[in-house]
């Protein structure tokens, strides 16, 4: 999947709103990688893009070496949306058999059930499902054409922790070897236990992109905290913000913060020639980091 | 056509209440009160008798509903995002309307079939070629107010709109002398109206142009061209307007 310089803007009155603006992206397959960012990111404006149900104003988008409609036509692509888009007066099985039959040669209907954890309620009324269970069904039609390429547009927004984890179990279970995934979402905790890659957007461009380990160690480093005599904050801030690798330091009535790569050499002087007690030393979370990352975007 | 598609529609279509109600269960009973219990209904008008004509009406009535509810249903669930997950398929546009359409059709014959039975079976006369081509010309209005639907839907998005443009067809069908006899100046205000043309085509061949009325003997009458010209051009402006619509919703995606 390759996305080159792609730009795609929204009219709303008068004023024109790039929702993607030239992305450059790159997806090798067999890969699992998610798509991080705040509302607005851009994050679902790129996935249409992918499946050709919108098309870019300039740049270029190819799924497997062809236009993403075509993929789609083949079977090669398939994706579960974002909430919507089910007709809620059909049961289960009914929009299962429907959907399967658009296609040349899908799964079997009840397979597609199995896989997706749908089959003990085939008969039940689409508006009478769970949001996980819709969810599910949505993930059964996904597979129906067996794709090479499964996108999955915030698979989980609404769902509660359980059903969450319900959800991403299935998804393990199902990930054969072989099959890319590409998801958005906007939990860091998913992003961090289910893909290889983070590609990071804010405001229609990658933000940063790499392994979760490398996102989290670039992004923040580690944070050291302790507390000072309140009289020498200034002093101390301007002593630490002159160390090598140290990002950001600051201070609130004497509670001390500190964002560095190096937090040996913070800790060291904290503790020997400022004066600090209470010391503590804790790793970046991905939420500092996404904090960092797209804040810096925006500003 | 996508024959499972056709076959999941139709049933979805076929086991709501609510809608089959209004499309054959509601003209059905208006036939029975206006047409077959009244004394009138004997009454032998052109080639057929007065319960004739009723029928004639109420089985438009119904199709127009039918097609109207169809057409709007299927634009509103284009737009709440069934279109998307269609759009995941290799489904084209084309197949996907011209299943619908064929989905409009078959609907929109039940409460023809349903109506002219129980016309048959309770004294409305025709000789035969008026209930072949009356039921003929009520498909053929049923067909062009499916874009009445459409339009409705893409123009409001929402289930409720689609609602209030079929229940706007109870007033299209009182003016377009559907339900009650109409005269003087409200009978050339109707001429003017969607339903008149329809109704008075499918009725053409029954009375020949003559209209009834609730004096002694028919005073209006149309020629053949004033119901076609009515039907051409209603035609024209709700397929240009849901072209129309259709495109500005796209624009704006």
């Amino acid at each position: 999947m390759s996305i080159r310089g792609a730009v795609k803007q929204f009219r709303t009155g008068g004023t024109a709103f790039r929702a993607v603006d030239g992305l450059d992206l790159e997806i090798a397959q067999g890969s699992i990688v998610a798509l991080l960012g705040p509302n607005g990111a851009g994050k679902t404006t790129t996935l249409d893009l992918v499946l050709g149900l919108t098309r870019p104003d300039a740049g270029e988008v190819a799924v497997f070496g062809d236009a993403p409609r075509r993929a789609v036509q083949r079977g090669h692509v398939s994706a579960v949306l974002q909430s919507g888009g089910l007709l809620r007066d059909l049961s289960v099985r009914e929009t299962v058999t429907l959907i399967a039959s658009t296609f040349e040669d899908p799964l079997p209907v009840g397979e597609a059930m199995e896989r997706a954890g749908i089959t003990g309620i085939s008969k039940r009324k689409v508006s009478k499902c769970s949001g996980g269970e819709q969810q599910r069904l949505r993930f059964a039609l996904a597979l129906l054409p067996d794709p090479d390429l499964l996108i999955l547009d915030e698979p989980t927004a609404g769902m509660d922790v359980s059903a969450r984890r319900e959800f991403w179990d299935t998804m393990r279970a199902d990930a054969r070897s072989g099959r890319t995934v590409i998801f958005a979402t906007h939990y860091l905790e998913e992003a961090d236990d289910f893909a290889q890659r983070i590609v990071m957007m804010a405001a229609g461009r990658v933000v940063a992109d790499g392994t979760t380990a490398e996102i989290r160690a670039r992004a923040t480093g580690r944070r050291v905290q302790a507390y000072i005599d309140p009289a020498r904050e200034a002093d101390t801030l301007a002593t630490l913000r002159a160390l090598p690798g140290v990002t950001d330091a600051t201070a609130d009535a004497g509670r001390l913060d500190v964002r560095t790569s190096d937090s040996d050499a913070v800790a060291r002087l904290l503790l020997t020639e400022l004066g600090a007690r209470d010391l503590e030393i804790a790793a970046g979370s991905m939420d500092d980091a996404f904090r960092m990352l797209t804040e810096r975007t925006a500003s | 056509m996508n024959l499972t598609y056709f076959r999941i529609e139709l049933a979805r279509v076929t086991r709501n209440f609510s809608s089959m109600f209004f499309v054959a269960v509601l003209p059905a009973f208006l036939y029975i009160v206006f047409g077959a219990a009244q004394s009138y209904g004997s009454t032998d008008i052109g080639n057929g008798n007065v319960s004739a004509y009723i029928m004639i009406g109420m089985a438009a009535y119904g199709a127009v509903t039918a097609t109207v509810s169809i057409g709007g249903s299927a634009s509103v669930e284009q737009m709440q995002g069934w279109g998307r997950q269609l759009g995941l398929t290799p489904m084209s546009d084309t197949q996907r309307v011209v299943t619908k359409a064929a989905v409009g059709l078959c609907i929109a014959i039940i409460p023809v079939t349903v109506i002219y039975i129980i016309g048959a079976s309770t004294g409305a006369e025709a000789t035969p070629k008026v209930w072949i081509l009356s039921a003929l010309a009520v498909l053929l209005g049923a067909a062009i107010f499916s874009f009445f639907g459409l339009f409705a839907g893409l123009l409001f998005r929402s289930e409720s709109a689609v609602g209030a443009a079929s229940g706007s067809l109870v007033i299209l069908a009182f003016l377009g002398n559907l339900f009650f006899p109409l005269s003087g100046v409200l009978l050339d205000i109707a001429r003017f109206t969607p339903l008149y043309g329809v109704v008075a085509l499918a009725r053409y061949p029954l009375t020949e142009g003559y209209l009834a009325s609730t004096g002694a003997a028919p005073t209006e009458h149309d020629e053949l061209w004033v119901p076609i010209l009515n039907v051409v051009v209603w035609a024209a402006i709700l397929v240009v307007a849901t072209i129309w619509v259709s495109r500005r919703g796209r624009a704006r995606q």
